[in-house]
């Protein structure tokens, strides 16, 4: 390849990446100028223009895809300024995943066979591995709308000040909450209750034997992480009573919020690892699905919750003077 | 880092923003790219070539430079020069260097 064919092809290879309105009209131009450049060098060196002046000149000039950016308005998917809360979501968020997955895959582990181990990595692969490629994807569209609103209405990303600790927010959406959680704690107490609630009250009928015995808690559960379980649950109407008579979350109730939260998650687990919930096989894995995605986001929620605290002090070994 | 490193990693962004005021700076008359690189490049501030040419159709796409090809001694070449709010932001931007070149004067000095 001689040094205009050399030529011939960068420009080509810029000129493709850039919109077809542009491309040719900046093709002719980069061409022209490229030869001039060459040109230049070939009369300083005092001889004629070759391959190896093309390619050293070109180098320089940059890859082809860089300098086709360098032409058009910088394109930015991800503001810079999300960069490390992008990378943290999706390590944190494919972690999260890929620990479920080794869970839901290897909890027969120890294998009886190579071949049923393979299976099991081939499962892994597939259906966590590959597909929790999901999260990253969605977490791009999210910061991409994030950057663009923000660009788009730079007002509307103003910083704001917040109250204290952190602000409740609406104390009727708090109330409601509230009655919520209580509601709840009620349905668990007995999710029997759910059935009657349902067929007795509408219809004037029981529903199927069955279904009672699904939602009904086995011996081991009630007599093991059950009762603490259901206490740590029930803990939080009082909790968030004490936050809406406050009107805030104030330090001391944001520690026990955080300690709450812990605790909560260590007792499902238990619940998880401790034998079946509940006595037919299909709602007890169903429940335990629930509360292991429960646990999980919870788990999430607590170490963001840790990882925002800031308690301002000087860091005298890190500093550098001297 | 070594000091090399640290040098010339903060004399690229000392220099990022000065390549643009440099280059409108020159187009007052009309210029076409390898002509404007050898006058910048004669007046001490020398910029590569793969990061002039794209800068100038960058300046042309933001409404601040006007451009034509011509056909004088030699092969078509496209020339580039300011217009009329490429003249008016070249003026505030050469103010606003001023002001910054003496600030940091005074600056450099008291040390």
């Amino acid at each position: 390849m001689n040094a205009q064919e050399m030529i011939e092809t960068y420009v080509n290879e810029v000129a493709t990446e850039l919109p077809r309105g542009q491309r040719d009209d900046v093709a002719f131009e980069l061409r022209a100028l490229l030869n001039e450049e060459l040109q230049a060098r070939a009369e300083g060196a005092g001889r004629e223009p070759d391959a190896a002046m093309a390619k050293e000149l070109l180098v320089a000039f940059g890859r082809p895809t860089e300098v086709a950016a360098r032409y058009r308005p910088t394109l930015t998917i991800i503001d810079p300024a999300d960069g490390h809360a992008f990378l943290r979501a999706t390590l944190i968020g494919l972690g999260v995943i890929w620990g479920a997955g080794l869970l839901s895959h290897f909890s027969s582990a120890p294998f009886e066979s190579i071949e049923q181990f393979l299976g099991a990595l081939g499962q892994f692969w597939v259906r966590t591995l590959v597909a929790s490629m999901w999260w990253p994807g969605v977490l791009v569209v999210g910061f991409a709308t994030a950057s663009w609103i923000r660009r788009s209405s730079p007002r509307a990303a103003d910083w704001t000040p917040r109250d204290g600790v952190r602000t409740t927010g609406d104390r009727v959406g708090l109330a409601f909450a509230i009655i919520g959680m209580a509601f709840g704690a009620f349905v668990l107490w007995d999710p029997r209750w759910v059935l009657d609630a349902i067929f007795g009250g509408l219809f004037g009928i029981k529903a199927a034997p069955i279904a009672y015995t699904a939602l009904t808690y086995t011996e081991g559960f009630l007599s093991g992480a059950g009762p603490w379980l259901y206490a740590a649950v029930l803990l939080n109407v009082p909790f968030y009573g004490a936050v809406l008579i406050n009107g805030r979350w104030t330090p001391m109730l944001h520690r026990a919020a955080l300690a709450h939260g812990a605790v909560t998650c260590m007792l499902m687990a238990w619940a998880v690892l401790d034998g079946p919930i509940l006595k037919t096989e299909a709602a007890d894995s169903m429940a335990k699905a629930l509360l292991v995605l429960v646990g999980a986001m919870s788990l999430m929620f607590l170490v963001l919750e840790v990882r925002r605290e800031v308690r301002p002090k000087p860091d005298l070994g890190a500093a550098t003077g001297g | 880092m070594g000091d090399t490193d640290a040098f010339s990693k903060v004399e690229s962004e000392l220099r990022r923003g000065a390549v643009v005021l440099a280059t409108l700076s020159q187009l007052r008359t009309p210029r076409y790219g390898y002509e404007l690189r050898q006058a910048l490049a004669d007046r001490g501030m020398p910029i590569e070539e793969g990061t002039l040419y794209p800068l100038l159709r960058r300046l042309e796409s933001q409404g601040l430079l006007k451009s034509e090809w011509r056909i004088e001694d030699g092969p078509p070449r496209r020339y580039y020069a300011l217009n009329a709010d490429g003249k008016k932001l070249l003026k505030k931007l050469a103010e606003s260097w001023q002001d910054m070149n003496g600030t940091m004067t005074r600056l450099l000095k008291e040390d």
